[in-house]
């Protein structure tokens, strides 16, 4: 058959082609910024502030924004992602002052449990009363941050050496947060890429009734989106309570929106079933990269928050004309 | 005939919507390893019976067995685990899924903890095209497909769970001549391996081509099963249509007026080719044509609602083509959809705010609304119109069909248009309310107005128009002119589905 074998080499399109595609896009974005804040700043480029820039500060939002992108790409939202940091950092150092004793295995198998938990209700919400995803993580935000403003108002902290071991410690060398990091992305890359529950998130979020009508049960999977980036969310409260050393109302404020222009720049499409775990972990590179090189060139805080919203609008302009 | 040929047979399948009986009834039997043509108006309950085979919709009454076994699907994924498979006029793939993902969807095969096992997903897909003669490469994503690729894609993806039965919806729609060449050889090689494939069309001469038999439905009945070669067209067609045109319709409308709106050469690659036509004041002109034909893709770009390649749209005149829909309200045009829900009323809103809706600016003064001549002209178009309701304050909503599209009429005729275009109008709406509708459209167009009706019932068509255009597949088949003579069902049905007519089937009674 003439017609069908035509254009075989389609998955295959020359290198340059795939350069406009959002996922590898974002990595030349970082490249190009990279390259202007080296001109910009003498100081971007050594080593103390490389080492931050790359390897300390992305961990926290890194780890919150891959529990993003699945739900994005499941064809939800979650606003309640910095609520639940900051609630969970808070039961951890409130759980050290109670029980100074506990071991920090258990205790970071609890933060996860209690993400898990905090993702379950949000996925019930969605799932359970068919709440709208932005309405449903809405109210959870203000539900979670009420409760950790009721729980502990001002921070807390006397997070134990042994604990902070997440955040500080190395092994052969390597800091652990890095490889922590690394095994939660490659478990991730690997959900996402090579599971079928990641192919059935892919496949939700795309179009959920032709999913549907090919048997995918739609609801559990939603529901599925949100535990994980609950588990997600989790760990990245675990990881930021040992880096701050304690817990309080403010650790995970502003995660719910740096996680979305996160998922965002990285080519994960809002309206759900398209994007790469990778192209989001760029985007989180780009925001801490923007973050500091506006430090180091002493930009005035507020105006960096204006100049984030404009950041914000032209990517997200820039990747609407190339999906038309 | 021996029942042992029989795969599936459907007993008195009956399906009622509010409203409307859409299968009456039914009993039909599919034989193994038979092309068996599914024939019907639209509306005739094809889509509805097949969506009832297929597990989406649940009949109301009557059995289906399967090989002589009683089955009740709950969705399409069962059905198809049983062996029916169903390949929708909207294709179900999803888009950035390669061949080999969506063929497997949701079967995907997994190795330990369902670790993808992409290499035998691609494999078995290969081996399912090699079975069916198909040469395509399993990792193109579904959106690099041409159309008959991704049917392609839909046919392996049920011969995955070994189809005994596959429904085909329109396949031919949106196909070249060649690709459904392809599509022809792909059904035989199925059928000789005793697929039985139910072959949905409203093109008689696929149907001809391909069928071993044919069962034609008609307002929700079986009107006949037959062996193709013991059918002529003719014949098909009458079973097809056979009705008489209830008599609520008013009489035609006087002399033709000056030309209002003329179309040259009107475009758009792949779906409208060359369409001219002229609409004269005080004349309505149907245009009928089957699903797809581009009726309404036809108005819509008259009202600049869709873009269009070439072609002029001279409008009293003057050739200003109107570039979006609120040009083509500047030049005169008013437009009711055939999405009465979605695309016409406010639900929510009330009468009085629905009729004004669209002449807001009239009722401005300073930048307010003068909300007491609103209401006095939402009142008087509410009595012209004889639109029953509790008063100008109801929600619109709470209205019945009947009146939901009066309030649609009153919304234009308040911005008094010169062109009206109407796209099916008395869809959904009961009898009485049709024959007001249909005494108002004859009312404007008796006030030097023209319209445009753009309807899928042949009766409407014929009892209403001056003149009828059809259409075919982008392009005028032809044109009625029924002052000369009313035409007749089979005359239009003849162009729509293009099959050559003789003269002598028209005429006047």
């Amino acid at each position: 058959m003439k017609t069908a074998a035509k254009g075989r080499t389609g998955g295959r399109r020359p290198w340059y082609r795939r350069l406009t595609e959002p996922g590898v896009l974002v990595w030349l974005i970082l490249a190009v910024l990279i390259v202007f804040c080296i001109s910009a700043s003498p100081l971007f480029i050594q080593a103390e502030n490389l080492r931050n820039v790359f390897l300390t500060q992305p961990i926290g939002l890194g780890l919150a924004s891959l529990g993003q992108a699945i739900v994005v790409i499941s064809g939800g939202i979650d606003l309640s992602i910095g609520s639940v940091i900051s609630l969970l950092s808070s039961l951890a150092a409130g759980l050290y002052r109670a029980a100074p004793g506990i071991h920090p295995v258990l205790m970071a198998l609890v933060l996860v449990a209690l993400g898990a938990a905090a993702g379950s209700v949000n996925g019930l919400i969605v799932v359970g009363l068919r709440v709208p995803p932005f309405m449903a993580t809405l109210a959870t935000m203000s539900l979670f941050q009420g409760a950790v403003l009721f729980y502990a108002p001002r921070t807390i902290g006397g997070i134990p050496a042994s604990y902070r071991f997440i955040s500080d410690g190395q092994i052969a060398g390597v800091p652990f947060s890095i490889i922590l990091f690394v095994l939660v992305i490659a478990a991730c890359l690997s959900l996402m890429k090579g599971n079928r529950m990641g192919r059935h998130i892919y496949a939700v979020g795309s179009d959920p009734f032709v999913s549907q009508i090919s048997g995918i049960p739609v609801r559990r999977v939603r529901f599925l989106a949100y535990l994980i980036c609950g588990v997600l969310i989790g760990i990245a409260a675990m990881f930021m309570t040992a880096r701050f050393g304690g817990g309080g109302p403010k650790v995970g404020v502003g995660y719910e929106l740096d996680s979305i222009t996160a998922v965002v720049i990285g080519g994960v499409s809002l309206a759900g079933g398209a994007g790469s775990l990778l192209g989001t972990f760029a985007g989180v590179l780009i925001i801490g990269v923007f973050y500091n090189i506006m430090n180091l060139l002493s930009v005035n805080a507020y105006l960096q928050i204006v100049l984030k919203g404009v950041v914000l609008i032209i990517a997200v302009s820039f990747y609407a004309k190339r999906r038309v | 005939m021996k029942s042992a040929d029989t795969v599936l047979r459907l007993e008195g399948i009956t399906k009622r919507f509010p409203g409307v009986t859409a299968l009456d009834g039914v009993s039909l039997e599919f034989r193994r390893g038979e092309v068996h043509g599914l024939v019907g108006e639209n509306g005739a309950g094809k889509s509805t019976l097949m969506k009832i085979l297929s597990g989406v919709y649940h009949a109301d009454s009557g059995r289906i067995l399967l090989n002589g076994a009683e089955v009740a699907f709950r969705g399409p994924h069962e059905a198809q685990k049983a062996g029916i498979s169903i390949i929708f006029q909207e294709f179900s793939l999803i888009r950035g899924f390669t061949v080999a993902e969506n063929v497997f969807l949701h079967r995907e095969p997994v190795r330990l903890l369902g670790h993808l096992d992409a290499r035998a997903a691609r494999e078995r897909t290969r081996a399912l095209l090699d079975e069916i003669g198909i040469e395509l490469d399993v990792d193109r994503k579904a959106d690099e497909l041409s159309v008959v690729q991704q049917q392609v894609v839909e046919i392996v993806k049920a011969l995955s769970v070994t189809a005994s039965v596959l429904i085909m919806d329109e396949p031919s729609a949106a196909l070249t001549d060649k690709e459904l060449r392809k599509l022809f050889e792909i059904i035989r090689t199925l059928t000789a391996k005793g697929v039985t494939v139910i072959y949905i069309s409203h093109m008689l001469e696929e149907v001809f081509e391909i069928a071993d038999r044919v069962t034609v439905l008609k307002d929700g009945r079986v009107m006949g099963t037959r062996p193709v070669r013991e059918l002529t067209r003719d014949e098909l067609v009458r079973m097809m249509v056979g009705r008489t045109i209830e008599d609520y319709f008013p009489p035609l409308g006087g002399g033709q007026g000056p030309v209002l709106l003329e179309v040259r050469g009107l475009s758009r690659r792949g779906s409208l080719s060359a369409i001219s036509l002229e609409l004269h004041a005080g004349e309505i002109l149907g245009v009928a044509g089957m699903v797809g034909s581009g009726r309404n893709l036809l108005a819509r770009c008259i009202l600049g609602l869709e873009p269009c390649d070439g072609g002029e749209i001279i409008v009293r005149g003057r050739g200003r083509p109107p570039r979006s829909f609120h040009d083509a309200m500047a030049a005169g045009f008013g437009y009711i959809t055939d999405d009465r829900k979605a695309q016409g009323i406010l639900g929510p809103m009330s009468i009085q705010e629905n009729v004004t809706i669209a002449s807001l600016g009239s009722y401005l003064s300073l930048g307010f609304l003068h909300r007491g001549r609103e209401n006095a002209d939402a009142r008087r178009q509410m009595e012209l119109l004889g639109i029953k309701g509790t008063g100008i304050g109801q929600t619109v909503q709470t209205l019945s069909g009947g009146n939901q599209q009066k309030v649609l009429v009153a919304r234009w005729l308040l911005r008094q248009p010169d062109i009206f275009v109407i796209s099916e109008p008395t869809r959904g709406i009961d009898v009485g309310a049709k024959a007001e509708i249909y005494r108002i459209m004859r009312e404007v167009t008796g006030t030097g107005k023209a319209i445009l009706m753009i309807s899928s019932e042949l009766p409407e068509v014929i009892g209403m128009s001056d003149r009828i255009l059809v259409m075919r597949a982008g392009s005028i088949a032809g044109m009625i002119d029924q002052r000369a003579g009313q035409a007749s069902e089979e005359q239009i049905m003849s162009l729509a589905v293009g099959h050559e007519y003789s003269i002598h089937q028209g005429g006047a009674p």
